[in-house]
């Protein structure tokens, strides 16, 4: 009997431990001026390949791509490639994205525009793009730009990006 | 507004994309090309619209193309309703088009009438006036001259969530150009929202 409560004190320490780990809601979401995309959501993370995933909770496609971008990440060291989600929904929709990481228990950084024109944000990431999600770009070590991945990805398709991306670099 | 042309029954309906110089294909309708003509079908009534009947009657169309489940569609759903009965009344019609596959024309019409649309929504089975514009979101508009030329292409303005604090009106700035008989002033913009369920 002894031994059964400690271990149920011990698993309550440790789900109290799990919870104060997690991010608090409000931390999921980092809010990103159109001119600050490249120094903040890439070139931080310069020396490491990033992968840059555009996606809104409204977009189906992008939720369905989620889990395969999550396996992906899952095959390549955190030393060598980075993974950041920017979130294409209005800054009305901040607590809409936060609940979608958190039930999805996404562990990518999610960037949101802070920015109430979407074309000054389009334009500072990606003069070609017409805005449409999904999207994502993959940068090599140097923060250059090495592949745009345009609609749904595949957990091959985002690995074989990131892969030409790390063979390219130094 | 005035009263559509309707010349074909529903169920006679065919997707008409060559009566007009069939302009550029997809992606690369340009400003000042002839835009691709259409004949589809109205979702209050199922009667045939044809864009040349519009563009005879008018000084200019503004083609919207429009969704009932995305939120950024609908988050114009009053400025394209008041748009709509503010042109028309000028002589610039608004013309809706749904083309998700995801989207019966049924549910386009509820969602019509519960919006306030007096401008027609047209249903485009198979996307085939989407593929012709190159349209890839809603909401998405493309303005045409009374010669059936493409003058404004974008957005209806920068601001989603707040109508009140919209800086750039680009689809009024457009319309009031026409009405003016000056260039519009920005003939190109980023349209954003949700994209086209195609098949």
């Amino acid at each position: 009997m002894r031994f059964a409560l400690r271990l149920l004190s011990a698993a309550a320490v440790l789900a109290v431990l799990a919870v104060l780990a997690r991010p608090a809601a409000g931390e999921l979401v980092k809010l990103v001026k159109p001119e600050q995309y490249r120094s903040r959501v890439v070139a931080a993370k310069k020396g490491r390949v990033v992968l840059v995933n555009f996606w809104a909770t409204w977009c189906e496609p992008c939720r369905e791509e989620m889990p395969a971008l999550v396996a992906a990440a899952k095959g390549f060291p955190v030393k060598d490639v980075a993974v950041a989600l920017v979130s294409t929904d209005s800054l009305k929709k901040t607590p809409d994205v936060q609940k979608f990481l958190a039930s999805q228990k996404i562990p990518f950084v999610c960037w949101q525009a802070k920015s109430t024109d979407p074309q000054r944000f389009i334009e500072a990431v990606d003069k070609t793009w017409n805005g449409a999600v999904p999207y994502t770009l993959v940068y090599d070590r140097k923060g250059e730009l090495a592949a745009r991945l345009l609609g749904p990805q595949t957990e091959q398709s985002f690995a074989e990006a990131v892969r030409k991306a790390l063979v390219a670099g130094p | 507004m005035k009263k559509l042309p309707a010349v074909a029954s529903f169920a006679s309906f065919l997707v008409v994309l060559s009566a007009v110089p069939l302009g550029a294909r997809a992606a690369d309708l340009k400003i000042g090309a002839p835009a691709p003509d259409f004949t589809l079908p109205a979702v209050s009534d199922g009667k045939a619209v044809a864009l040349k009947d519009l563009l005879a009657k008018n000084k200019a169309v503004a083609v919207v193309f429009v969704a009932t489940k995305c939120p950024v569609s609908n988050a114009y759903n009053t400025r394209m309703a008041a748009l709509g009965k503010e042109y028309a009344a000028k002589g610039i019609p608004l013309v809706g088009i749904n083309s998700n596959k995801t989207e019966p024309a049924a549910e386009v019409k509820q969602h019509a009438e519960k919006h306030g649309f007096t401008f027609p929504v047209l249903k485009d089975e198979g996307n085939k006036v989407a593929d012709a514009y190159g349209a890839s979101h809603t909401p998405e508009v493309f303005v045409l001259d009374a010669k059936g030329n493409l003058i404004y292409h974008g957005r209806i303005d920068e601001n989603q969530d707040d109508p009140k604090n919209v800086k750039s009106p680009d689809l009024r700035n457009a319309l009031d150009a026409v009405l003016a008989g000056k260039p519009v002033p920005t003939a190109r913009t980023k349209a954003f929202g949700c994209s086209i369920k195609r098949v």
